[in-house]
């Protein structure tokens, strides 16, 4: 689709991977405008309904980020954002929406240059699949009752 | 329903996000959203003028929320939220939007990056509606530090503390006092000897009756928080000493390189190639000789073993340039006619005296070579006509020319890295690490010794190499901040935490065993879960698990976020 840019909401958990973003901006590392970042103390703060509520708003993609496995700054926070992961992503398909839209990264505060490639990259995807219809087809769906 | 009253302050930062963000035009439409009665552009919101102006504006127009978007809230969000206190509003009425870090400096399209900074101006309108009036919390402070590691730098901040009046637990993992510089003869660039640097810090903190020193003890545990540690030192013996402090200081340092890999040098089989250290070890028992007893004719230097390198560590090590030069003068002295080779990449002589001491080194005639990065010099037999016992061949690039330089000892410039336990270090103290495996400070200028984890500070080497001044210069900074919140006796913390709404508790526990700090409570009379605020951290794990949506992680709640989410969109 020519000229989609698409909308996509990032959680990031603010020890690492926010950071890590920080990091990407005092590098001056260049990447796509597509991102709008909402900050959370860690992944682990993450509700499922976030996500959920930020396709049903309008997101084209949603993108989780948090401290690599094995270095979160609660120990442990990312493991059970990443246990959540793989049931909202079922969750997805059974809604009809593309799972890839949702996707969970991991990004360390050392790791601008990282964050920079995760922005572009998932911002290629998105583009790729087209804007989310999750919005549109529940207005109908709600019109058909 | 409480009538909102929002101010937006789009800053400019100078240029910086004026360059590439249209503020003006962020600012007018900020003034659209509901509940915005000001919104102003301006060149440095954090100046004095700046908050000056905020706070006239808090005063006479009766705002009763801020949004300011301008750097990350990393950088001044503290600052900002002092603005608001002084305007006699609660702190917490305040939202960043980092339009900076995370938007003008990442993008160059001035529309895309405008309409992403109204985004997220738009997002931090529709939430700070919902944000709440915070109370501060104390908490006290415990003026006991645990310094862990006995070398330079931990023993100069322990002796800060201790001189000061205030109890230190030094912990050091070997044997002896002393870290690495117990192993180094002379320093550069006024070659004081590092023998009695090191022996002064050892006799003072010995003599101190302040500091406890547990020598082959390691960290077992850490819990807590600032001001209120729990820890558990382990000594040699076994047992587990409880040790209760309000800080800590992490000055584990560093490891020598390891030459092993690098191939070219014949490191390990070689008796005449030796590492920096091994050097020292010759220097300090005054005795510079080959492996067949013979004092050496020709000693080759070679810088940045292991350093500047694709394939090892592409960090620079600082240290090993001037301890080099230091090496040419030693061996001059101890054996006058000797020739001395030094093989560098670039000679990096910054800081005060060492630009004097690299031309110093060309009076005594070390003869400098400088080979190319990421090639290395080629160790080669000797031949039967020459007086020496190997060829060192060097793509010399001050003369263009591949020469084959006579040596007899080799001595490889070993950079630093890493300690190896660093990552169990970093997960106790809960701290991180950067790629190269160095502790990572709260801020690289503005906050060097800080780490992320409040109360737990980080100096010397072990945050990255780092000659004997600097390490000690830290050790003090960070003993200074320590003995600033000590002198204050409370602490004030971030009123941030997870509270559980009595009512709506269903007594499931599945909160209990989540918390990572064991912060949640259970009363078995009333089946009620409640969070010991001073122990939680707000990760806000408990807070999303709960399945009764009964716990709410303040400053995170589920309206804010809701909000932010409809507002960026």
């Amino acid at each position: 689709m020519a000229g989609f840019e698409p909308k996509i909401v990032g959680f990031l958990c603010n020890w690492c991977s926010y950071t890590g973003a920080d990091l990407a901006g005092t590098s001056r590392i260049k990447y796509a405008a597509n991102l709008r970042v909402i900050r959370t103390m860690c992944s682990a703060r993450i509700d499922p309904t976030f996500i959920l509520k930020a396709l049903l708003e309008g997101a084209d993609g949603v993108l989780i980020c948090g401290c690599h496995p094995g270095d979160c700054h609660y120990v442990e926070g990312n493991y059970k954002a990443m246990r959540r992961y793989p049931l909202l992503k079922r969750l997805l398909d059974d809604y009809g929406i593309e799972n890839e839209r949702v996707q969970l990264e991991w990004v360390s505060a050392s790791e601008g240059k990282r964050f920079a490639e995760v922005v572009d990259n998932m911002t290629e995807q998105i583009k790729a699949l087209g804007p989310c219809k999750v919005r549109t087809s529940l207005a109908f769906d709600m019109a058909e009752r | 329903m409480e009538n909102h009253k929002i101010g937006v302050y789009v800053c400019n930062c100078g240029t910086n996000i004026n360059k590439v963000v249209d503020c003006e035009s962020v600012a007018s439409h900020a003034l659209d959203q509901p509940g915005v009665v000001c919104a102003k552009s301006y060149k440095y919101m954090c100046s004095n003028p700046g908050q000056e102006m905020i706070i006239k504006d808090i005063k006479e127009q009766g705002l009763n929320r801020v949004v300011i978007s301008a750097c990350s809230p990393r950088m001044h969000e503290t600052t900002f939220r002092g603005a608001l206190s002084k305007a006699g509003i609660n702190p917490y009425f305040l939202e960043m939007a980092n339009i900076r870090e995370q938007c003008s400096w990442v993008h160059t399209d001035l529309r895309a990056a405008t309409d992403k900074a109204m985004d997220l101006t738009r997002g931090a309108v529709r939430r700070v509606v919902h944000h709440e009036a915070l109370e501060k919390r104390f908490v006290d402070m415990c003026p006991v530090t645990l310094v862990l590691g006995g070398g330079i730098t931990g023993m100069s901040a322990a002796l800060e503390l201790a001189e000061s009046g205030n109890l230190v637990y030094l912990v050091e993992k070997t044997g002896a006092l002393g870290g690495n510089l117990a192993r180094v003869d002379l320093t550069a660039p006024y070659l004081d000897s590092a023998r009695d640097l090191i022996r002064e810090r050892i006799l003072r903190v010995k003599a101190n009756p302040n500091i406890t020193v547990f020598l082959d003890s390691r960290l077992d545990t850490l819990d807590g928080y600032v001001g209120n540690f729990k820890t558990m030192i382990q000594t040699p013996t076994g047992e587990k000493v409880p040790v209760d402090v309000g800080s800590v200081v992490v000055a584990t340092g560093y490891k020598p390189f390891d030459p092993t890999p690098v191939k070219a040098f014949g490191y390990g089989t070689n008796p005449d190639v030796i590492t920096s250290f091994e050097f020292e070890k010759m220097l300090r028992s005054g005795n510079i000789v080959t492996s067949k007893g013979k004092p050496p004719r020709y000693v080759t230097i070679i810088h940045c073993v292991g350093s500047r390198s694709e394939e090892f560590h592409p960090y620079c090590s600082r240290v090993c340039c001037m301890t080099a030069l230091k090496y040419g003068q030693e061996v001059k002295s101890a054996l006058p006619e000797a020739f001395v080779y030094d093989l560098y990449i670039d000679m990096h002589a910054f800081g005060k005296g060492c630009e004097d001491f690299y031309k110093q080194a060309s009076t005594i005639r070390t003869i400098f070579l400088m080979y190319q990065k990421n090639t290395s010099p080629q160790l080669l037999p000797a031949g039967p006509k020459d007086d020496c016992g190997m060829l060192l061949r060097v793509d010399d690039r001050l003369c263009g020319e591949e020469v084959d330089i006579p040596t007899d000892l080799v001595v490889l410039m070993v950079g630093m890295e890493a300690r190896e336990d660093s990552a169990e270090v970093a997960r106790l103290v809960n701290i991180s690490r950067d790629r190269d495996g160095w502790f990572i400070e709260s801020h690289p200028k503005l906050d060097p010794v800080a780490t992320t984890t409040e109360g737990v500070y980080i100096a010397g080497c072990c945050q990255s190499p780092k000659d004997i001044n600097e390490s000690v210069a830290q050790a003090r900074a960070a003993s200074a901040r320590i003995m600033a919140k000590i002198a204050k006796g409370r602490l004030e913390v971030d009123a941030v935490f997870a509270e559980v709404t009595q009512d709506d508790c269903s007594g499931c526990r599945v909160c209990n065993d989540l918390c990572p700090y064991s912060a949640i409570e259970f009363d078995p009379d009333a089946r009620k879960s409640s969070v010991i605020s001073a122990k939680c951290k707000a990760c806000g794990a408990c807070v999303t698990a709960c399945p009764s949506a009964a716990i709410k992680g303040r400053h995170f709640t589920d309206e804010q976020i809701f909000a932010q989410i409809e507002g960026v969109l």
